[in-house]
């Protein structure tokens, strides 16, 4: 019984003792709650910023948790769904294809930033993403700005020289995925039939989506969004393209060489680099343009992201401070960021920094990064609206009558029917 | 009586709110009642119907083919005779015990394009170009039969291991004095016999397989173009990937309640019937 009561006591006495400990390092720091995915990317560049922050608040700490991409976002979306607040972070990372789902389905779960964070300093199509009836929520962050990825070594044995692919349309691209398929044998792009990669950066570079300003659908009577589907026709049955299933297959394909390009988000270029035996094979060219479409550009955007605090935040204050101080302004650290991790930022002076001038060896010695940020300016903004995931998941269900040499109109009218049902 | 309230809250709760919340239309956390509309929705929903016909025809052709080689595997291995009978049952019922995601990932990369499936297709000339598995229609929904009957064969195959081992043997020696060969030994003892544990592991894996989802969702996740597809993925995909709809999501799990009710009743009314 002694015993028994002195164990208690013991144990009450650590307990008291630890949550007096709690107390104290509670009151003197606050620490700052992250989720986001990929640690080498996200997880690593917030890390950065957040040592950069230490230096001049050395009580505040930091506890990036990095889920896998899905799993975060079904936790955040069953949390918010739940109602309760306990356990969610102070800041969070959201694709921007999915930030107005998240800001109109949970309102008042975000805490907006307008009179907090200069918005004109940051690239115009990112700040628009996350904007709901005049209030901006996010941190911009990287750019999901587009490049055609290319081995520069095999297309010049096939006789074409990087000025060949400057500012072309995707039939261009057609022609010289064709000669390159006579001439060398090999397939130019790796096609995923469940992904919707292309179309995005197709209509985003004609500043078309599937749903306008005020979230209307517009699929049909869109010339832009037909010339899309056509243009995809065209470049699947020309016989230049390799069907890959998911991510690995996808990036595998290219990164041995098996396929020679891909027109993607800059932030592939950790993934191409990943092989430094490939080093000064590879080039990045603007991204092709719709030839029939009058206001298609040579620049795309494809994913990318942003911070967001949550309005339940426990250190909302600090957080935020956070991400204006650094975030918000610290070109120096935008610098870092992208010689360590690719990661191309959306503050517009950061462009105007050392490495943005840089070259890079493994493409060739060419200004990769000054590039990309000139592209970046150009990427036509778009309402990515609310159901980009139903539109999508509408589209690559046709994505077989496509490649079947289907009638396009027809298409689009299945297209639109179900994106009309799946979004009323 | 603490049982009676954790029943409560943990089932019967979950249940009752789960048939409300299918009345609820609503984007996210805010809905209002909407009646029949859910249920209008989903007679007019493409996805939906695919995501029921796939979910069918994993049914009708996985069910059968798994329950087929399972009696036949059991019926081999039951045979004193075999030699290292011990370590083909196990071997058989391994799977069902395997990591899911470990055995997934193994499936995708061996039915990757240049995969070991292809290679060896392709060094013993039955195919000239290899066969994009995961990114054709048919053959992904081929490739996630084939996971779902390896990963549970095993595991059927031992219910009918253990109701063997309970059927008298002198019947099987009277059927052999009596001339009758081997074929028609299993088809008009054994089966019969069987009949029960047959019903049972029919409507174990009917219900299992309108649940579908590790499977497509680790190797294809629904795709491509949403041919393998099943209801709970779906569910999943409304709650989760979409604008969140969980009233819809909500109806829709009613439908697989509804389809595992009647086809367990159905199954059971068929054994009846061939008894009587």
């Amino acid at each position: 019984m002694t015993r028994f009561s002195n164990g208690m006591k013991r144990s009450l006495a650590v307990a008291l003792a630890g949550i007096s400990m709690f107390s104290v390092t509670a009151a003197s720091a606050a620490q700052i709650t992250v989720w986001c995915w990929d640690p080498n990317f996200n997880g690593a560049t917030m890390e950065e910023a957040f040592s950069r922050y230490q230096a001049a608040h050395p009580d505040a700490t930091i506890d990036i948790q990095v889920f896998d991409k899905a799993a975060m976002e079904q936790k955040l979306q069953a949390q918010l769904a739940s109602g309760t607040t306990e356990g969610l972070p102070d800041i969070v990372l959201v694709e921007d294809y999915r930030a107005q789902k998240y800001l109109l389905s949970f309102p008042g779960a975000f805490e907006p930033l307008t009179d907090k964070i200069d918005y004109s300093a940051f690239a115009p199509y990112k700040v628009e993403v996350s904007t709901v009836d005049g209030q901006t929520y996010s941190m911009p962050f990287d750019s999901g700005v587009t490049g055609l990825f290319y081995r520069a070594d095999k297309l010049e044995e096939a006789g074409y020289s990087a000025a060949d692919l400057e500012n072309i349309t995707w039939d261009q691209l057609i022609e010289i995925g064709k000669a390159v398929k006579e001439k060398t044998g090999d397939t130019l792009l790796p096609i995923d039939p469940n992904a919707s990669d292309l179309f995005r950066i197709m209509m985003q570079s004609a500043g078309t989506w599937y749903f306008d300003a005020s979230g209307n659908v517009t699929i049909a009577d869109n010339p832009a969004f037909k010339s899309t589907i056509e243009t995809y026709q065209r470049l699947l049955t020309a016989g230049i393209t390799k069907p890959v299933a998911g991510w690995t297959e996808y990036t595998g394909s290219f990164t041995s060489g098996d396929t020679l390009a891909t027109p993607t988000g800059v932030w592939m270029t950790a993934t191409i680099k990943a092989n430094p035996d490939q080093s000064g094979m590879w080039a990045v060219a603007p991204v092709p343009r719709l030839g029939d479409v009058e206001t298609s550009v040579n620049a795309s955007n494809l994913g990318g992201s942003s911070w967001y605090v949550l309005s339940s935040a426990p250190e909302k204050d600090t957080a935020i401070d956070f991400l204006a101080t650094i975030w918000g302004q610290d070109v120096d650290f935008y610098q870092k960021i992208l010689v360590n991790q690719g990661a191309l930022g959306s503050l517009l002076a950061a462009r105007d920094g050392e490495a943005y001038q840089a070259s890079d060896e493994f493409f060739g010695g060419t200004p990769v990064w000054q590039n990309f940020s000139a592209w970046l300016a150009e990427i036509p903004p778009v309402n990515y609206g609310i159901f980009t995931e139903e539109a999508d998941s509408a589209v690559v269900a046709q994505i077989p009558a496509i490649t079947g040499g289907g009638n396009v109109d027809e298409i689009i009218a299945q297209i639109d029917a179900q994106v009309r049902q799946q979004t009323q | 009586m603490p049982a009676l309230v954790l029943l409560g809250i943990f089932m019967i709760y979950p249940i009752i709110w789960s048939l409300w919340m299918s009345f609820q239309v609503g984007r996210g956390m805010q809905f209002s009642f909407g009646g029949l509309t859910n249920i209008i929705r989903l007679t007019q929903d493409p996805i939906f119907i695919r995501a029921l016909t796939n979910t069918l025809i994993f049914l009708a052709v996985q069910v059968p083919i798994m329950l087929v080689l399972a009696l036949l595997f059991a019926n081999a291995l039951n045979n004193p005779n075999i030699w290292g009978r011990g370590i083909f049952r196990t071997a058989i019922f391994l799977p069902c015990v395997t990591s899911l995601v470990a055995y997934s990932v193994t499936f995708k990369s061996m039915f990757a394009s240049d995969g070991v499936i292809n290679q060896m297709l392709l060094g013993l000339h039955v195919i000239s170009s290899p066969i994009p598995w995961l990114a054709d229609p048919f053959w992904a929904k081929v490739v996630v039969i084939s996971a779902i009957t390896w990963r549970w064969t095993g595991y059927n195959m031992i219910f009918y291991l253990a109701a063997m081992q309970n059927i008298d043997k002198s019947i099987y020696e009277a059927a052999k004095i009596d001339g009758v060969p081997a074929w028609a030994r299993f088809w008009y003892i054994t089966v019969p016999m069987l009949k029960p544990v047959i019903l049972f592991t029919a409507v174990i894996s009917t219900i299992g397989t309108l649940q579908l989802f590790d499977e497509p969702n680790l190797l294809t996740s629904g795709g491509p173009s949403d041919s393998t597809l099943t209801l709970s993925m779906y569910i999943y995909n409304l709650s989760f990937r979409f604008m969140p709809s969980f009233g819809y999501a909500a109806t829709v799990s009613y439908v697989i309640v509804v389809l595992v009710a009647i086809l367990s009743f159905l199954q059971f009314l068929a054994a009846r019937d061939r008894r009587a």
